[in-house]
């Protein structure tokens, strides 16, 4: 640790810190644009300038390591006018277009210039062009324009450093240099969105996402990736009850500052419901009812078939559902009802991986297309093995009267009409769903439910780790979540009361739940960071203390630079 | 090539352009001859990672091809463990790796302070013209010459300067333009 004075306030700092780390965490403002906490240090942009005691020159705050008493000084006149100067030469080259600019408003050019530029612009002389580079495709997700570049090669050292794939290079030499790939190679890796969040300016943006809305319009709600058991800490960026993009909220224990593109990508998927009415199918005939009516019926025909035999109700839960919603699943089904079989099936999808540094290895993989299957164990929901009712079925031996299914897309294998054709033998198909497939044409009742967006929470992650995610949108009139579905089916025999938010399910839980106990609804260590926080805004985390654990974040910034130092860089 | 300013997003090409700054292609797979090879592997065993080598490679590279084409820049990465990008980022940094063919001769030049103050532009200007109107960096038509404008030759005591390939020639000026001319085979 060293004990450094950054404008008259001491902090103390790991000692593989760098001035501007430092400078942050006594809370002092150091503009810049190339230092990024999780990539390497190289004093590209020269805006973070500060005058240090004892040494005669100005220096470039992040590419000088930290020294016990040392005595910064961030905002003196020669180091103000410093930076002052450094921003007039990077709008020397910069056009000044931000009204026709997607970065506009999160753009930290746009800020810095505001902060630390001048008022007015001195310049006259037209702005450097770059045919040939401008708006255009730089990768499947990415949209380069060279003209707002900066230089600042964050997306370089994301390639080479954090994805590993080193697609781009400084092509070209001082006034003339620009980013770009090498003969006409895509920008094109599990992560490349991430090239263009931590881009500072609006050079680097996604494709899915430019010109679609300001982004000072949007909302943002803390939510969870539900593309994967990772569980990659996210912001739903919403308006108007319109999904419009997510991006990543930072969490060192997770997924770092990053988020694959699979994921980031499916954000508008969650908009809107293919039905918003609960659907009674009986003869071929298909007709849009009430909830009274749907869930009545669903109670009737479960009630009949259990009399009967208890095994003749099987009940698919998902690796999709909440927690909560599992573990209501779990009591009302086996608890209640006194049905014998509630199980759900890890549906297995392509690996995706995230690089933190935090975890053994360097990466984070998951391998299961759904974000909660842990969380549906621990709920009671059991995990489907060999023999499971669901194989049984499928093989034949086992024809259920009444098949609940909690969620349409419980497994890829839905698409598949074979599938179905075998989930179909059940006498009563209950699902719950909200995209039109094979599944939901052939249930017998179909109950609408929320997206994700619509939803709230909590899902236990590859880690282990309860992460919850909150309500973003309403869902649309009529249509429930999976949650509201089954209190108001659970009332039907007496047992939950429709009244209940998540957060009282997950308080009546968690003293049963592996994993739950103890834990804290309203709790930072449930909620993750805020949404302002994410990679865009990511190197103002220090700054702005916006995150609940700026330290935290600085201090792993300073261990991963010193195991980097300890490893040899290559 | 480019996007351009109203091109709808779906209408792009989907792979950025190679555009002007991309590299050429010779239109063959390259590796090195036994000797160049030997001078390699003898290189690796003078820098403590493979990377630091990359400038005195891409040397070799261009003493033994006379340019870096993208096939070069490719097996130079390949050999170095880089990336491709990476390789041609360092070539476009430098100005003195060719990143067209050249010819025999290449002439280079020096148009700073010294040499510019004793006419090398003019000498530079005629040069171009007398060798079929080359324009600076195009190659005459018989394949011969070269010729490009430098910065300091480091040989300001003997203004106007040239270098041709690797040798130094002091004082050419208009009038000994043509005799300096024709000494090139």
């Amino acid at each position: 640790m060293a004990k450094v004075t950054v404008d008259g306030r001491t902090v103390e700092v790991p000692g593989t810190a760098n001035v501007l780390e430092a400078c942050r965490a006594a809370g002092v403002d150091v503009p810049h644009f190339c230092y990024h906490p999780r990539l390497s240090i190289v004093g590209q942009c020269r805006m973070c300038m500060v005058e240090i005691e004892g040494v005669p020159k100005i220096q470039a705050s992040c590419t000088v390591p930290v020294r016990d008493g040392m005595v910064v000084l961030a905002s003196s006149e020669k180091a103000l006018s410093a930076r002052n100067a450094t921003m007039e030469f990077l709008l020397i080259n910069h056009p000044l277009d931000c009204p026709i600019c997607d970065q506009a408003g999160e753009c930290k050019l746009q800020d810095n210039a505001v902060a630390a530029g001048l008022p007015v612009s001195r310049t006259v002389e037209p702005r450097r062009q770059f045919p040939g580079y401008d708006r255009t495709d730089i990768g499947p997700h990415v949209i380069a324009d060279m003209t707002r570049c900066i230089q600042c090669t964050r997306c370089i050292r994301f390639c080479n450093e954090i994805s590993g794939t080193g697609e781009l290079s400084l092509i070209e030499r001082g006034g003339h240099a620009f980013v770009w790939t090498h003969e006409g190679k895509a920008l094109d890796n599990e992560w490349s969105a991430c090239a263009a969040d931590v881009c500072p300016v609006g050079a680097l943006t996604t494709k899915e996402f430019r010109f679609r809305k300001r982004v000072w319009w949007l909302d943002k709600a803390k939510s969870v990736c539900d593309g994967c058991e990772i569980g990659c800490n996210i912001s739903i960026e919403h308006r108007d009850r319109t999904v419009y993009r997510f991006l990543p909220r930072v969490n060192l224990a997770v997924n770092d500052f990053w988020m694959c593109d699979y994921g980031r990508f499916r954000a508008e998927e969650l908009n809107g419901n293919d039905f918003t009415r609960p659907i009674l199918r009986a003869g071929g005939k298909a007709r849009e009812t009430h909830w009274g009516e749907a869930l009545d019926a669903v109670k009737a025909a479960v009630d009949a078939a259990v009399a009967k035999d208890p095994a003749s109700v099987l009940v698919l839960g998902s690796a999709r559902l909440a927690t909560e919603e599992s573990w209501l699943l779990a009591q009302l089904f086996k608890g209640t009802v006194g049905a014998s079989q509630v199980e759900f099936h890890p549906d297995l999808g392509p690996e995706r991986k995230i690089k933190n540094p935090a975890v053994p290895g360097g990466w984070l993989v998951g391998r299961e297309a759904a974000p909660n299957s842990r969380g549906a164990e621990a709920a009671g929901v059991a995990r489907a093995g060999k023999g499971s009712a669901l194989a049984r079925l499928l093989d034949g031996s086992y024809t259920p009267e009444v098949l609940y299914v909690a969620d349409a897309e419980f497994t890829s294998r839905v698409s598949d009409p074979k599938f179905v054709e075998a989930l179909r033998r059940a006498k009563t198909l209950v699902v719950h769903g909200r995209r039109t497939n094979p599944l939901t044409e052939a249930a017998d009742v179909l109950l609408p439910v929320a997206s994700l967006a619509g939803k709230e929470g909590t899902f236990v992650n590859v880690l282990g780790l309860v992460q919850r995610f909150q309500l973003a949108i309403v869902p649309p009139p009529i249509v429930r979540t999976d949650l509201e579905v089954l209190l108001h089916l659970g009332k039907r025999w007496g047992v939950f009361d429709p009244q209940w938010t998540a957060r009282a399910v997950f308080e009546r839980m968690k003293g049963t739940v592996p994993g739950y106990a103890g834990l804290e609804w309203d709790s930072a260590a449930l909620a993750g960071s805020d949404p302002s926080a994410s990679p865009t805004s990511a190197y103002d985390v220090l700054l702005e203390r916006r995150l609940s654990n700026p330290a935290e974040i600085l201090a792993s910034a300073a261990e991963a630079r010193g195991a980097r130092a300890a490893g040899g860089e290559k | 090539m480019s996007g351009g300013a109203n091109t709808p997003v779906e209408n792009l090409p989907g792979l950025p352009p190679v555009g002007e700054h991309g590299a050429l292609s010779c239109g063959k797979e390259l590796s090195f001859p036994p000797a160049a090879e030997a001078r390699f592997q003898k290189l690796l065993t003078r820098y403590p990672t493979k990377q630091a080598a990359l400038l005195p490679t891409l040397w070799i590279a261009q003493g033994e091809w006379g340019w870096i084409s993208r096939e070069a820049v490719d097996y130079v990465a390949t050999r170095l463990g880089l990336s491709s990008a990476f390789v041609w980022g360092v070539v476009t940094f430098y100005t003195m790796y060719n990143r067209a063919p050249v010819g025999r001769h290449l002439i280079q030049f020096c148009t700073s302070i010294s040499c510019h103050l004793n006419g090398a532009e003019e000498v530079f200007h005629a040069c171009r013209k007398k060798l079929g109107d080359l324009k600076p960096g195009q190659t005459s038509a018989d394949g011969k010459f070269t010729v490009i404008e430098v910065e300091c030759l480091a040989q300001c005591d003997k203004a106007p300067a040239v270098m041709v390939n690797g040798d130094d020639h002091a004082r050419i000026t208009l009038d000994n333009l043509d005799a300096f001319l024709s000494e090139l085979k």
